[in-house]
């Protein structure tokens, strides 16, 4: 149950690592941006320095709360193998993508804005061939490529607010810090809204497709997931229950290769 | 028919590539990097008829598979559909509405380590353990090229290797 309940948390992570900033003041503190005068924000917007260094940040606590990453070179060539062949396609393309796997031996999967992507080595151990695995990080490629975070910081008045000082370069860390620390104290309690991930389940979908991965991947991952049990009402108590993410995928026949496929 | 091979059909099928259903012919297509090349040929390996820059307009006037047909003023030939957007590249504005520049955006993003508030972050909240973790992340990610990418896609028939 104890993986089952995080592997139910792994699909919302992308958004969550992401969301809830609050009154992040971004904008000071990337003061140390030499090139802040390029960021590429207007009156409100959020560039690239800023994505990257918010991501730099949650990356940091990602790789704290679940086991550290893994330090094994063939395992992290693969996942940026399939990873970095996903993300060429997507509307992103030149974005710095990163994919790694975290030592814990949980069940889940983390995005961060900036093109940071782990799954742990739980989830990883479950995934047995490049099409399960690129159906986990197509989803969470998809949270990054739409901005689902970001779009929620932009809507956030103090943000905006905390923007217009960025001008200034005065640093002011505290409230740096206290972005963070939202963002990470929820990942586990808020998410994304159930839209965004039904976004993410077939915006990645289609992202495996123009890849030349099979189309069933994602059904497959989430179908082992209900198979081995758990009450998903209970897992998923803020995102859309298991059942319901299943119905709304085509009805895509396992992948071939994969032991379902077999049987 | 043995379960096993109905089984074993069924994934093939699933895997070949579908036709680009989200375009169209005469439809658009956008650029999302900041040279896309067109190529005289429906085939990856086909010589390059004319490069194209950022969040160009394309028209695309044919469809083959996962090809497509495009014209952007004078430069005319095929890309494959994965190289293209349906939308416009969203960073080609700020979330404020402000035209952006491309190189404004993550389209001219050169591989960089950690930024420096990100070090300080985790130095202030006493996390140089995931700090190094994730700096051996980001250099063992950056070890994959984009020649190595070429390479899987060739090895594999992905993209527009397919």
């Amino acid at each position: 149950m104890r993986s089952l309940l995080a592997f139910s948390v792994a699909f919302v992570i992308a958004g969550s690592a992401q969301a809830q900033f609050g009154g992040f003041d971004l904008g000071k503190a990337v003061n140390n941006v030499s090139d802040l005068g390029k960021i590429a924000k207007g009156a409100t917007g959020i560039g690239p320095e800023e994505e990257r260094t918010i991501g730099g940040s949650v990356a940091i606590e990602i790789a704290s709360k679940y086991g550290g990453i893994l330090h094994d070179e063939a395992i992290s060539r693969r996942v940026n193998l399939v990873g970095k062949s996903l993300a060429r396609y997507s509307s992103r393309p030149d974005l710095q993508w990163r994919f790694g796997v975290l030592g814990s031996q949980t069940v889940n999967a983390f995005s961060a804005p900036g093109g940071y992507v782990f799954i742990t080595r739980g989830l990883y151990d479950m995934l047995p061939t490049d099409d399960a695995l690129a159906a986990v990080l197509a989803h969470e490629i998809t949270h990054i490529t739409r901005r689902h975070a970001l779009n929620i910081i932009a809507r956030n008045g103090a943000f905006s607010g905390a923007l217009d000082l960025a001008s200034q370069k005065s640093a002011d860390v505290q409230k740096f810090d206290t972005g963070i620390d939202q963002i990470t104290k929820t990942l586990f309690e808020t998410g994304f809204d159930a839209p965004k991930e039904y976004e993410a389940d077939s915006g990645g979908r289609q992202l495996a497709i123009t890849t030349g991965y099979a189309p069933g991947g994602l059904r497959f991952v989430l179908e082992q997931l209900q198979a081995n049990g758990g009450d998903p009402k209970k897992v998923f108590s803020t995102h859309p229950p298991l059942p319901e993410r299943i119905k709304r995928l085509p009805a895509d026949p396992a992948p071939p290769g994969d032991p379902a496929a077999a049987h | 028919m043995n379960p096993k091979l109905l089984a074993l059909s069924a994934g093939m099928l699933a895997a070949i590539p579908p036709a680009s259903a989200a375009f169209t012919s005469g439809g658009t297509a956008y650029t999302k990097r900041v040279t896309t090349d067109l190529l005289s040929d429906s085939k990856a390996l086909a010589p390059v008829s004319a490069h194209v820059g950022y969040a160009r307009k394309l028209k695309i006037d044919q469809i083959k598979g996962v090809w497509l047909h495009v014209k952007d003023g004078g430069n005319v030939g095929w890309v494959f559909s994965g190289n293209v957007s349906e939308d416009k590249p969203a960073e080609n504005q700020g979330m404020d509405g402000v035209p952006l520049a491309a190189s404004q955006t993550s389209a001219t993003a050169a591989a960089r380590p950690l930024a420096p508030a990100a070090e300080e972050y985790a130095d202030r909240k006493g996390l140089a353990e995931a700090k190094g973790d994730v700096l051996w992340f980001e250099a063992n990610s950056d070890a994959v090229k984009s020649e190595q990418i070429e390479d899987y896609l060739k090895t594999n028939h992905k993209g527009e290797f397919q």
